[in-house]
Parts: structure tokens; C-alpha cells; sequence
């Protein structure tokens, strides 16, 4: 499947034969198996798959927080599987955003603060207030995490790795813990992330509604691409359904 | 299985189960130890004393003829009383260094069983009539004296020659010092020497004349009421003193050092098993939180709450008995040692470490009373959990703000990640003060370890080189007249200056307070012998008057303006003077006054008894050799001789400070490795999503490290008035008549304690940091709270 245009876009991030297993015990379990994948510039990827599918794995791996067991990636022609934990870090620091399901916030500090400490790491980052603002949560700036409620925490966590402004947002289950419209909320906000910076970002879901909003869709079964497909016209988020 | 559980545990923070172990080690091996040694001292003490009969009372006489004696012992009281002969005498050895003194004790000759029996450890009885002696084993061995040897005696100015025919311990000299500038026994100068009374007396002039009483009570009677009947029948004999056993100077310094061992017996292990104790508390406390869900699901199997309370006490239990076992053992092994160091300052015939499991089997039920009560307030939670609530996670800590954000200031400063640390710190505040008392305490103990480490230089440095600026002192055997001081040593080639000294023993009393001291006289423009007041500042001999040593005036309870009586042998009826200045002294504790002043009041016209002398070094030995044997000299004491042996004696010490300040980094290292072990296993979600946010292992570790020197550094700041307070305790229960350890805060001892502690934190990091980096991100995450 070629996207119209393809040619002139710049790849980002490229797997070649990526495999990872772990030894339990006495059992080796293989999470990938093998996966060759391209992602470009810009792009919104939705990785779909059941649970157990390696999704996770791999997202783990683009996001710099695991190595592989074979296989080689690259981030910009940087071989992340020769990368040293500290340019790992490096990694992470500056070109990764990272939002998990259960959004990770820190419980003492307030919703702004949460922020501030994103952006204080970072080389070239946003204003912390702004992007609060702009995730609509202005107003509960001074808030700690235990007073938000979830879909506030997630958006507080999407603040957060904005903030960075990573070229590569990468978010695990983001609607998972959330009802239908705070979910939504979510997805404009990642949306808004990719189109008004032109940033890539990733999505991983085994809710197969948001797959229709994504530019590409990746198909995960038993540790292998199974499927890889583009939408000829992504909805916008408020049309998702699930 | 339970129990394999429970290994596993323990296995998996072994590291900080292991410190705690140290430490309850550490605090059981102080406990057994210290007591054994008590133990075995006062043992060996009581029996000596028993066995020789050591006297109850004390007298010095001027002189009384031997016959006299018997006619005191019909005083009601008095049980048996005996007189003799006790007099320092120089040995002459052609080409010793330094004077080496004995001092001669009569042994009345026909009395098999006498008070004050020497204990006869090696050799043959004494012959009535020979010119015999028998010396203290530590003078025999310092001298490296053998059986038979001849040792020529400096008497009234004569040689005579003495056989040593054996060595006998007296109870009586078990700490043998000469006077009280020495501070401890020196064998290599002084030694002790016994004799029949039958040949003594024919070699003074004494004759047939005692010149030292010693006596003991009947059963029921105080010393203070045979005092007051033997007091004047002694005044016609020349009394000089009468003190009873407490105040006799070995068995006074024996008591001291017990009253010692005591307190530290109590307070060494009580300090260690309580930071042990809470530390323990703190990681059970944890892992009962951590474990709730395990937790409900053993109760849900029907795990009764006993059989859970039981599981988790074990862990604190099993801590217990083997830090009481170790320590017990240890400490056993330890007493061999410090028995053996005791032995070496204290003469008692029967000093030996015994084996006593004694004191094992106390310190293993100390300690288990210690762990069972950290185990079991660490792990109580778990017995108000319901099976379903417990496994359910709980509820996650809410974010608060703190008190320390109404100060605008200071929390702008602060980065995000301060901030985070700081309200960490107020989110649990039980630990944090515990972290603040325990760092508290591990810089006193090294701030304390470390002063007393260097105060005895100081101590010296202070007294030989501002106090006592002579180099030589020269001790006479009866006071001279100026004139004769003057002739005798004002044109001995080397000197440069000589000044005299008159040294008054007398008795000052305050209300109804008394206390026997020496005045010493010094004349008004004296320049060898300085006092000196707190801030240096140097104080002239007052004229009218007397100025106290600092501890003096505290135990008389005076102050300047109060008014003393001085009684004193030399004059009948006691005098009244008035206190005009106070001083620290840390060698002695006396009190001053112009010297003819003194003999004014005195009514001895113009007398010194010793001489100070400035003078070059290389006409010292002449000095020595010149008076060897001579009249009217009795000691020559020179005072870079004393500074070496008081070195050598600070050093066989120095081992002990630095036990004690690896103490101090083991209680630091272990308070702050457990208190981030516990941060680390509760906010390993946080740390990880920082790690996630690409900030590199040692920024998450500043998250964790910031807030611990915050509360360090309030630790430290606490630790300085609490050593302070340590070291007043400690000096005031070190304080006696021979030296009094001044408190002298200087920003080097708190400099140095802050560099150790900050070490034993910076040590324990890094073990953290390596915890750290072996985060795996993957799982953390993928676990929900």
C-alpha cells in the first residue's frame, strides 16, 4: 500500500526484522517475532491488535525504554539498537513524548508543575502554561492530580510531553481508563498535536474505532505486522466512535 | 512457606536488612562487652579488696612515734589500725634518661595478715632484716627488673642498695601514680616498693616514728564519725590529711572509670537498638503496604491475623536474634581485649575475662524486646486490612501544598523538581523527622568523636604551651627559703630563669562544703607558670585572696566574692579568705595565690617548695645528673618528657575514636540506604516516569537525593546544639581532680562532622543510584498502581 506522495516524505522512524523475547523462568516467550516497519514525518499511526499481540513491545522499543533481542531500528538514521542507555536517555529527553494509560503524574505536584517539570529538561520547549491552556485546563493550573479527574490527568499528561515538543508523540492505550467523551477529548487533543506542529504520532489501542482517524493503520497479531493499510480519509476525532 | 517467603524478602532488600543487622550487632557487642568488663573488674576488684583488706580510712601525719599507734585503735569504730612509713625515694640508675622514683611502704613485720596486705605474686617472703625489697609487677616489668636483681636507693642523701626478692600488688596502688600530674600510671618512672617497717626506720630520720595511718571501721560505724573521734587525737602528730577509701586516689579513679562503663553500658546499646528498632519499623511498615494485596489474599485463604502478625514479627524476630547472637558473641569475643586494656592501667591480681553467656542470653532478649516492638507496630496495619479492601491498591497519596509555600521566596526558588522534593518530605513526616534525629546523631557522633580526638591536644598544647611555660620543675624535699633556692639553682650554668613555686596543701571549706586541694604560690611577676582566664587573658597572683580553678570553685559552690576558711597543718586555727577570680583549668584544680602572700598567711616566712626554671636544653641532663643525689633536690621534672608519655597514651586511645566514628557512618549510611530503599519501592511508579520523560538516572536520584539533604542538612543544623549538650554530659561525667575536659566549640569539629556524615549519605546514594539504573521501565509501567 503507497500513499500518494510517498516518495518526498521523510521517514522518521524505520524497524528492520525487530524481535524481542524474554526468558521466564524456564519458558522463552517471544513478544515480536520479526517486524519491518517505516513511519513517516508527520503522520498519525494507530497500532491495533488484541492483548498479548506485542504492540506494547514495540511501542516500548520506538519510545527508547527497550532494546530489542534482534533486529535493527532507526530513528532518523540513528541506530537506537546500538544506543547506550545514555543516548537512550538522550532519546527520550528530546525527541519522545510518552503518554501511558494511567497517565503517571506526579501526586505532589499540581497540574502546572507537572508540566514545568517536563519542560525543564528539555532543549527547546513550549510554554508550560500555554500548552495547559491550550489542553483547556487553564483554570486548574494550581489542582493536584488527586483533585483532576481522569480525563483532566490525561490531558494533563498530554500537556506534559508536549510540552517537550517531541517530534514523536507515543501513547499507550491514552482513552483506555476513560469514558467515550473524555476519551474524545483526548483524541482532538493529539489530533490538533500532530496537525498544528506537523509532529508524528502514535497510537496504540486495541479499540478499533480510532483507527479511523489515523492516516495508517498497523495490524498486530502474535507478534507479527499481520496488516498494514492507509485510510484514504481520516475522520476527525469527534466522528470516532466506538 | 511462609518462612520461605520471608527469606525471599529479606533476600531482596538484604542490603538494608543488613544494616539494621549491623547495627543491632553493633549496639548487642557494646552491651556484652561493656558489661563483662564491669563485670569482671569488679569482680577482680571486690576480691582484692577483700582478700588484702583494704583499708576503710586514711591518715597523713607529720610524724608519731610507732608505739602511739596502738592507743587509737581503743576509738570507738575503729577496728584495727596500723602506722608506717611511707616515703618517695629516687632510684639510681647511672645513666636513666629520667628520674625514676619509688615510693617505700613499711610492712609492719610481725602481723601475718595486716591491712593493706600486699599481694605476694612472685618470690620469697621479705627478711626482717635484710635490705630487701619487694616492687609492683608493672614497675618489675617496665624496668625489666628479674628475681635477685640489686637497685641502689637515693636515702636521706645516701646510696643503699637493695635486693628485689619479689613482686607484690598492693590494693592500695592498683592505679599507681606519683602525684596527680601525671594522669595516669607511668611504671617507666614510678613504681611502688614494699619493706619491713624493721629496716625502714632505721634508714630515715623518722626513726621510730609512722608518718601514715591507715585503719578500718567496725561494722556500723561511718567514716565521718571515727573522723571526728581520730581527727584530734592526730592534731598533735601533724595532721596533714584523713580521707577515707572513696577518696583514695587509685581506688577513686577505679570507681570513676566503673561509674563510666556504667553509663555507657546503659546508653550505647539503648541508642543503637533504638535507631535499629525504628529503622526496622520504617521497612516493615513498608512492606506491609506493599504486600497488601498478598495480604488479602493470605487472609482470604484463611490466614488467621495471628498466623500474619506472626509472619510479619518474624522478620524483625529472626533480626533480633541474630544480631543477639552475633553481638553477644562478638562481644564476648571483644571483652578478651578491652579486659586485657584495662589490665594494662589497672594493677588488680585477677583481672581476667571470664566467659559469660550471661550477658548473651540479656542482649538477645533485649533485643528481641526491641524488634518485636518495631515489628509489631510496623506491621499492625495489616491486621485492621478486610480481605477484599486489602486487595484492592490503595488509595494513592493526595498532593498537598505545604507550609512552607506561604513563603513566596523561597519556594520560587525552588525548581520543579525542589518543590516535588520538598512536599515529599511534609507528605511523610515521620520519616522525615526520624531521617532528622538519626542524621542528628550520626553527626554528634562524629562531631563528638572527633573533638575528643583532638581535644587532648589542645589540653596539652593549652597547658605546657601558655600555662606551665617552664622547662623544667624542680621538686624540693623540704620547702627552702628563697635565698637558698636562689643560691642553689640561680647560677646553675643554662638557667635563664627561676622562679620559685610554694605548694600548699590545705583544706578550703564553703558552708558546708569542703574540699582539699593545693595552693600553689606564685610570685606576682611570674612568667613560667601562667594563669589564665577563659579568654587567655593572663590573671597576676592575687595578693589578697585566692583564685579558683573552675572546678574547684564548683564543687565548694563559690564564686568570686564568696568567702572560703583554708585550714592547713601549718597553721592552727583556719583563716578566712575571700575568692577574688575563677579560672578553667583543665590539669589539676587548684587554687592561687602570690607566693608571699601564701607564706604571710601561712606564717612560713619566705619558703618555696619547688623551683620553675627556664632553661637551654642541652644543660638539662647536667641539671639531672647534678642532682641525682643531691640535697636538697628531690624531682626534676621536665616537662617535654611528660608531653611525650601523654601522647603515647592519647594514641592507644585513638583506636577507639575511630571505631566510634565509623559508628557514626554506619548508623548515617544505614538511615538514609534504608529511608530511599523504602522511597524507591513507593514511588518507583513516579521515578520511572521521569526516567520516561528522558530525564537521565542521576536527575531522578536528585528527585530522591534533594529532599534527603534538605532534611540532612536540618539534621546537621540540630545535630549542633546536640552536641553541644553531648559533650557538656560527657565532660562533666569525665571531670575528676586530675583534669576536666573543657567544651571549646570550633567550626573545624563541625566541619570535620559534616564531612563524614556527608560521606555515609554520599555512600548510601550511590548504593541507591545503582538500584537506580537498574529500574526497569517496561514493568514499572505496565503495573497499575
Amino acid at each position: 500500500m503507497k500513499r500518494q506522495g510517498e516518495e518526498t516524505m521523510k521517514v522518521i522512524l524505520e524497524g528492520k526484522g525487530l524481535m524481542k523475547w524474554y526468558q521466564m523462568g524456564e519458558v522463552k516467550v517471544e513478544a515480536l517475532r520479526g517486524v519491518d516497519f517505516q513511519i513517516f514525518e508527520g503522520e498519525f499511526v494507530v497500532v491495533l491488535g488484541p492483548s498479548g499481540s506485542g504492540k506494547s513491545t514495540m511501542l516500548n522499543m520506538i519510545g527508547g525504554m527497550d532494546q530489542a533481542s534482534a533486529g535493527e531500528l532507526y530513528y532518523l538514521q540513528e541506530p537506537l539498537h546500538l544506543a547506550d542507555e545514555k543516548k537512550l536517555t538522550f532519546y527520550r529527553r528530546h525527541a519522545v513524548g510518552f503518554i501511558f494509560q494511567f497517565y503517571n503524574l506526579m501526586p505532589n505536584l499540581t497540574a502546572l508543575e507537572n508540566v514545568q517539570l517536563a519542560a525543564e529538561i528539555a532543549a527547546n520547549p513550549l510554554d508550560a502554561a500555554t500548552v495547559l491552556e491550550e489542553v483547556g485546563l487553564g483554570d486548574r493550573a494550581g489542582h493536584f492530580p488527586s483533585q483532576l479527574s481522569g480525563g483532566e490527568q490525561q490531558r494533563v499528561a498530554v500537556a506534559r510531553s508536549i510540552v517537550k515538543n517531541p517530534e514523536i508523540l507515543l501513547c499507550d492505550e491514552p482513552t483506555g481508563a476513560l469514558d467515550f467523551t473524555t476519551g474524545i477529548q483526548v483524541l482532538k487533543l493529539l489530533k490538533k498535536f500532530q496537525q498544528v506542529y506537523g509532529k508524528t504520532v502514535m497510537v496504540i489501542t486495541h479499540n478499533a474505532g480510532i483507527a479511523d482517524m489515523a492516516d495508517r493503520v498497523f495490524h498486530m497479531k502474535d507478534g507479527k505486522l499481520a496488516k498494514v493499510y492507509g485510510v484514504e480519509k481520516p475522520v476527525a476525532p469527534e466522528e470516532v466512535s466506538w | 512457606m511462609l518462612k520461605r517467603k520471608m527469606l525471599r524478602d529479606l533476600m531482596e532488600n538484604k542490603l538494608a536488612y543488613f544494616a539494621c543487622l549491623v547495627i543491632i550487632t553493633i549496639g548487642l557487642m557494646l552491651y556484652t562487652s561493656v558489661n563483662i568488663v564491669m563485670d569482671n573488674l569488679y569482680e577482680a576488684r571486690d576480691t582484692f579488696y577483700e582478700e588484702a583488706r583494704f583499708a576503710d580510712g586514711f591518715a597523713r601525719i607529720s610524724g608519731m612515734p610507732a608505739a602511739h599507734v596502738g592507743r587509737l585503735a581503743s576509738l570507738e569504730g575503729v577496728e584495727e589500725i596500723e602506722g608506717r612509713l611511707v616515703k618517695d625515694v629516687r632510684v639510681l640508675y647511672p645513666d636513666a634518661e629520667r628520674n625514676v622514683y619509688l615510693r617505700l611502704v613499711s610492712l609492719p613485720g610481725e602481723k601475718s595478715n595486716p591491712i593493706n596486705t600486699p599481694l605476694l605474686m612472685g618470690g620469697s617472703p621479705l627478711n626482717p632484716d635484710g635490705r630487701e625489697l619487694w616492687v609492683n609487677p608493672a614497675f618489675f616489668e617496665a624496668q625489666e627488673l628479674a628475681l635477685g636483681d640489686e637497685i641502689p636507693l637515693l636515702v636521706e642523701g645516701r646510696s643503699v642498695p637493695f635486693t628485689i626478692v619479689g613482686t607484690a600488688q598492693s590494693p592500695e596502688f592498683v592505679y599507681a601514680m606519683r602525684t596527680g600530674r601525671e594522669l595516669y600510671p607511668m611504671p617507666e618512672t614510678f613504681g611502688i616498693a614494699y619493706l619491713p617497717f624493721s629496716v625502714m626506720k632505721t634508714l630515715f630520720r623518722e626513726q621510730d616514728r609512722v608518718n601514715d595511718l591507715i585503719f578500718l571501721l567496725q561494722p556500723g560505724y561511718s567514716f565521718a564519725e571515727v573522723e571526728e573521734r581520730l581527727k584530734p587525737r592526730l592534731e598533735n602528730y601533724g595532721l596533714i590529711s584523713i580521707f577515707p577509701r572513696e577518696n583514695q586516689a587509685s581506688n577513686m579513679i577505679l570507681d570513676m572509670e566503673l561509674q563510666g562503663l556504667e553509663a555507657s553500658a546503659t546508653a550505647m546499646p539503648l541508642l543503637f537498638l533504638g535507631i535499629a528498632g525504628v529503622i526496622l519499623y520504617i521497612l516493615l511498615k513498608r512492606m506491609v503496604e506493599q504486600q497488601r494485596g498478598q495480604i488479602g489474599t493470605l487472609k482470604a485463604f484463611g490466614y488467621t491475623d495471628r498466623e500474619l502478625v506472626l509472619h510479619y514479627l518474624s522478620y524483625a524476630l529472626l533480626l533480633g536474634f541474630c544480631g543477639g547472637i552475633l553481638g553477644g558473641f562478638l562481644g564476648i569475643w571483644l571483652s578478651f581485649s578491652f579486659t586485657e586494656m584495662y589490665a594494662m592501667f589497672f594493677q588488680l591480681p585477677g583481672l581476667g575475662s571470664q566467659l559469660s553467656y550471661k550477658y548473651v542470653g540479656l542482649g538477645i532478649i533485649l533485643s528481641f524486646i526491641f524488634s518485636a516492638l518495631a515489628g509489631y507496630f510496623g506491621c499492625r496495619a495489616s491486621l485492621k486490612l478486610q480481605p477484599a479492601e486489602a486487595m484492592r491498591p490503595a488509595a494513592p497519596p493526595p498532593g498537598r501544598r505545604t507550609r512552607l509555600e506561604v513563603w513566596q521566596f523561597y519556594w520560587n526558588l525552588l525548581t520543579v523538581q525542589g518543590k516535588m522534593a520538598t512536599r515529599n518530605l511534609f507528605r511523610n513526616k515521620q520519616r522525615s523527622i526520624f531521617t532528622l534525629i538519626g542524621i542528628m546523631f550520626a553527626f554528634s557522633m562524629m562531631a563528638t568523636t572527633w573533638y575528643f580526638h583532638s581535644v587532648s591536644d589542645l589540653l596539652i598544647f593549652d597547658q605546657f604551651e601558655k600555662v606551665q611555660t617552664h622547662d623544667v620543675q624542680v621538686n624540693f624535699i623540704r620547702p627552702l627559703s628563697l635565698k637558698e633556692m636562689e643560691r642553689e639553682l640561680g647560677r646553675f650554668p643554662g638557667v635563664r630563669r627561676l622562679e620559685p613555686m610554694l605548694e600548699a596543701p590545705a583544706t578550703l571549706k564553703h558552708r558546708w562544703l569542703e574540699k582539699d586541694t593545693i595552693i600553689l604560690g606564685l610570685p606576682h611577676d611570674a612568667f613560667l607558670y601562667n594563669i589564665l582566664t577563659d579568654k587567655g587573658e593572663r590573671v597576676d597572683p592575687p595578693r589578697g585572696g585566692v583564685v579558683l580553678a573552675q572546678r574547684l570553685a564548683d564543687e565548694l559552690s563559690a564564686r568570686v566574692g564568696s568567702e572560703l576558711y583554708l585550714e592547713s597543718y601549718w597553721i592552727k586555727d583556719p583563716l578566712r579568705v575571700k575568692v577574688v577570680g575563677v579560672i578553667p583549668q583543665y590539669l589539676g584544680s587548684n587554687a592561687y595565690m602570690e607566693i608571699d602572700a601564701l607564706n604571710n598567711l601561712l606564717g612560713l616566712g619566705s619558703m618555696a617548695t619547688s623551683a620553675l626554671l627556664a632553661m637551654e636544653q642541652e644543660a638539662i641532663p647536667h641539671l639531672y645528673n647534678h642532682y641525682r643525689e643531691a640535697e636538697p633536690v628531690a624531682a626534676v621534672e621536665e616537662s617535654g618528657a611528660l608531653l611525650d608519655t601523654f601522647d603515647e597514651l592519647m594514641e592507644s586511645f585513638g583506636y577507639m575514636q575511630y571505631v566510634f566514628a565509623v559508628f557514626g557512618f554506619i548508623i548515617g549510611f544505614a538511615i538514609i540506604y534504608n529511608s530511599s530503599i523504602v522511597s524507591l519501592s513507593e514511588r518507583k511508579r513516579e521515578l520511572a516516569s521521569l526516567k520516561v520523560m528522558g530525564m537521565t538516572p542521576g536527575e531522578v536520584l536528585q528527585v530522591l537525593t534533594f529532599e534527603q539533604w534538605l532534611v540532612s542538612i536540618l539534621g546537621m543544623l540540630a545535630g549542633i546544639p546536640f552536641t553541644l549538650m553531648l559533650m557538656h554530659a560527657i565532660s562533666q561525667a569525665l571531670a575528676n581532680d586530675l583534669y576536666s575536659i573543657p567544651v571549646r566549640v570550633e567550626a573545624g569539629l563541625y566541619i570535620v562532622a559534616l564531612l563524614g556524615t556527608a560521606f555515609s549519605i554520599l555512600v548510601a546514594q550511590w548504593t541507591i543510584a545503582r538500584h537506580l539504573r537498574g529500574l526497569s521501565l517496561v514493568e514499572v509501567l505496565k503495573e497499575r498502581d
